[in-house]
């Protein structure tokens, strides 16, 4: 096993970019070849060592024989263990842009929140979050109707807007609140939010499951057909409790079933 | 001036007649010479494959439906980065590639001039500003006539004079070089939310049907003695059963005489695999290359190009916009419209083509058919009317295809297409398997006779030095076995030398020229022209959003432009 330790040294005002630090590429890597790298930050690169000091202990013979950690102020280093495959990073830190973005597997802990965009278009692994984080986190990137095809998302704390943005495939479990339009155009997946929702989830959606254990404020006029089950199993997990099932969003002739705690969303169940 | 020789190449130049022979190449002064003096640079390429350099028949490279394109796939931009090294900048894009990135990539797979295959009139301009930024390869571009106001009315009243003044005097406005049809009549069905189908269906509200708009504009071609026949985009495209169309739309020019020239021609059919399908419905939906290619064989009016299926996620984007609808409605992916006022409709829609996927499979063996079952290498040519049936910088891996029958077997075998290619499709019994004499005719010399240029698709005295070398030993290969061998070096060309200019050494981009747009001039028609317009104005200053003065191609839009003059009535040689 090999353990790779980065103190951060000094911070910058313009975004480092550690997306070639990855168990990947530096699982062959001994403190020399840190010395010799060079960070992207905009649109230039810098001696990694001006910003980080590296300790490497152990070998590996490959990427799962990694654990990469992290330790400063990583509020300003952006795509944190993307496209990684194998092994581990632990970020001791809140963390800018993208981190887990395109991740095949392994595993990333943020110790700390995490910036947009976090596991956007994973496929793989697992990405647990800490701390809460913000917009789009599991979606797609612009333009794409690709999000989230697989892996797992943990978000101990909150999610912003449009989590799980085209969702298809995969699981994200948010334990806190979640804001607008969670799951939208998503097709396949299962969303779980242990908090509340702002309004809006689902919409579009043409498959896949979100479950919402908190309060929700206002549900889309495409949700229909709805229906009070007890104790459901979705994705193989059995959820207890009473929750009204919803399908939808016809907008899109979508299948997709979204379920609400019963007895916190008291409103929506009166007229059933 | 500075002289150089291409020593001791295996070359293919079919429309001289040389089929791998040893031989050298000598050019000066951008010209291929026959012989030069003992001061000639010499290039040592030794046993490697010489050809001309390639011409694209149909492709979608310039203009708005590009540029939209890219606006509304970000997620194609990302694909393709390459930053910039050396001479080049930057490249973006997968199927629809930035504009630098598309010179480059033709560059580095040997190609010297590309077919812009669809330019609405009235975007022109744009069109050309984006032949500006293509470097490394000459681009003419084809005006859309097939949907246009003015010639539904002049062919509904078959009114062939009029109408071959109209043609000349647009050609010149927008500088076009020749008449392009995208399922006549059925564009402006699109303005009423509706399409034609078959040839004798009419435009809502102009009695005419697409078999007078084509054989009108036939017509009109000969009659100016265009270098190009025309170029068309038949009727119901990609729908099952539209092989009946197809046959109909050759038949119906048959009779037409070709206007004597280079071209052999009176009717291009273009990517015709999307226009060979039989059945009705997709559920029955098969294969109907075999009649489309016996027709073909039995006649010698028409040439076609195939838009061949790579099975990649790719763009699609035509201005047959009824069709894009139907494809945004089968496919559920997002869908961009454009309706081109007098002139046509666009529409553009991202498609993945999957080998899992029954209908895009027998789409693909459909193409190959075309190729395999067309007998006459002249007759064909090779293109994916990229970016629709994949990207145009997969046809070294279409030509490893056609070369290699067992690299077909193992497809169809090891199920990297779908098993309904063995039900649905001819492909699994046509073992023919292509030399690199007719890649060399499909690629370049077949194109270029097609449109009429004598300066390029060929290495004799006289010719522009258009010249690929690939990294090819054609006497030692054998591309039936070594096939990645072949799209390997087809897509990394050792040079590619352009007007005599080296622009890609060993795959690499290492010069950049400025495109040339190539335009045809039709003289002799001045009074014509003046009369048509005189019907023309009112009707432009009345439905155009824009002025007359604006809409003309000036000439500082147009990229080093080569202009091919062309007597009303005689034919170009």
């Amino acid at each position: 096993m090999k353990k790779i330790t980065l103190n951060q040294k000094k911070t910058s005002t313009i975004g480092l970019e550690f997306d070639e630090l990855i168990p990947d590429n530096v699982y062959t890597w001994e403190k020399a070849d840190f010395e010799k790298y060079q960070v992207p930050i905009g649109n230039s690169k810098f001696p990694f060592t001006d910003y980080f000091d590296v300790e490497v202990e152990g070998s590996a013979e490959a990427p799962n024989e990694v654990i990469i950690t992290i330790n400063g102020d990583l509020r300003r280093v952006k795509y944190i263990g993307t496209k990684m495959t194998a092994g581990e990073i632990i970020a001791n830190s809140s963390v800018d842009l993208h981190c887990g973005s395109e991740m095949a597997g392994g595993s990333i802990t943020v110790n700390g929140d995490a910036e947009s965009y976090a596991g956007r278009e994973m496929t793989g692994g697992t990405l647990t979050i800490k701390g809460s984080t913000r917009e789009f986190c599991g979606s797609s990137y612009i333009g794409d109707w690709r999000g989230m095809t697989g892996g797992q998302i943990i978000i101990d704390g909150s999610a912003g807007k449009q989590l799980g943005e085209c969702l298809t495939g995969g699981e994200i479990h948010v334990k806190g609140n979640c804001d607008i339009l969670a799951g939208i155009h998503m097709t396949k997946g299962l969303i779980q939010i242990d908090g509340d929702v702002t309004r809006w989830p689902g919409g579009q959606m043409q498959g896949g499951n979100i479950l919402i254990k908190g309060k929700l404020s206002r549900l889309l006029e495409g949700f229909v057909d709805a229906e009070v089950v007890t104790n459901p199993e979705i994705a193989g997990k059995t959820f207890t409790g009473r929750y009204i099932k919803y399908t939808g969003d016809i907008a899109r002739n979508g299948k997709g079933n979204l379920y609400l705690d019963a007895d916190k969303n008291r409103n929506f169940l009166g007229n059933y | 001036m500075v002289e150089y020789i291409l020593k001791n190449g295996i070359v293919f130049d079919p429309t001289n007649n040389i089929k791998g022979e040893k031989k050298d190449v000598a050019f000066s002064n951008g010209k291929i010479v026959e012989d030069v003096s003992s001061d000639a640079k010499v290039i040592d390429v030794t046993d490697k494959l010489v050809m001309a350099a390639g011409v694209d028949p149909h492709s979608h490279i310039a203009g708005p439906k590009l540029v939209v394109g890219r606006l509304y796939r970000p997620e194609d931009s990302r694909k393709g980065i390459v930053p910039a090294k050396g001479v080049t900048r930057s490249e973006t894009g997968f199927s629809v590639p930035s504009c630098p990135a598309t010179g480059y990539r033709y560059s580095r797979m040997g190609y010297g001039t590309v077919v812009e295959a669809a330019m609405p009139p009235l975007e022109a301009k744009h069109t050309h500003e984006e032949i500006m930024t293509i470097p490394n390869i000459d681009v003419p571009a084809l005006p859309l006539f097939g949907n246009n106001w003015f010639v539904l009315e002049y062919a509904r009243d078959g009114k062939v004079d009029e109408l071959a003044a109209f043609v000349a005097k647009w050609l010149k406005l927008v500088k076009g070089y020749g008449i392009k049809i995208v399922n006549p009549c059925g564009g402006e069905a699109w303005g009423w939310g509706m399409n034609v189908h078959g040839v004798d269906d009419p435009a809502p509200y102009w009695d005419v049907t697409a078999r007078e708009v084509v054989r009108t504009l036939a017509k009109v071609n000969e009659k100016l003695g265009l270098p190009h026949s025309i170029h068309l985009h038949p009727n119901d495209l990609g729908h099952p059963g539209n092989d009946l169309t197809t046959l109909e739309s050759m038949k119906m020019v048959s009779d037409i005489k070709k206007s004597s020239g280079v071209r052999n021609q009176n009717l291009h059919m273009t990517h015709i695999q999307y226009h060979s399908y039989s059945g009705t419905n997709w559920r029955d939906f098969k294969s109907g290359a075999e009649g489309v290619a016996k027709y073909i064989n039995s006649n010698d009016h028409v040439t076609c190009d195939v838009g061949q299926i790579t099975l990649d996620e790719t763009t699609t984007m035509t201005a047959d916009g009824p069709m894009e609808f139907d494809l945004h409605q089968l496919n559920g992916l997002k869908w961009a419209n454009k309706d081109i006022e007098l002139e046509t409709a666009s529409g553009i829609v991202p498609f993945i083509y999957s080998g899992r996927n029954s209908v895009h499979s027998v789409q693909w063996a459909i193409g190959l058919e075309l190729f395999l079952g067309i007998k006459n290498p002249w007759q064909v040519m090779l293109t994916t009317d990229s970016p629709n049936a994949g990207p145009f910088i997969r046809y070294p891996r279409v030509i490893s295809w056609l070369m290699s029958n067992k690299r077909r077997m193992e497809m169809i075998e090891n199920r990297e297409v779908h098993k309904a290619v063995e039900k649905k499709s001819s492909l699994a019994t046509l073992d023919r398997e292509y030399g690199f004499d007719e890649i060399a005719t499909i690629s370049r010399a077949g194109p270029a006779k097609a449109y009429g240029f004598t300066d390029r698709g060929h290495l004799g005295v006289g010719a522009n030095a258009d010249i690929a070398v690939y990294d090819l030993e054609p006497n030692n290969i054998d591309p039936s076995v070594e096939h990645e061998q072949i799209e390997k070096a087809f897509g990394n060309a050792l040079y590619t030398i352009k007007n005599g200019q080296t622009l890609v050494k060993d795959g690499e981009v290492v010069a950049i020229k400025q495109s040339q747009n190539i335009w045809t001039n039709v003289q002799g028609l001045e009074a014509e022209e003046a009369a048509v317009m005189k019907e023309v104005m009112p009707v432009f200053n009345k439905y155009y959003t824009i002025k007359f003065e604006n809409y003309k191609v000036h000439d500082h839009f147009v990229s080093n432009p080569i202009e091919v003059k062309v007597q009303a009535g005689k034919a170009s040689k």
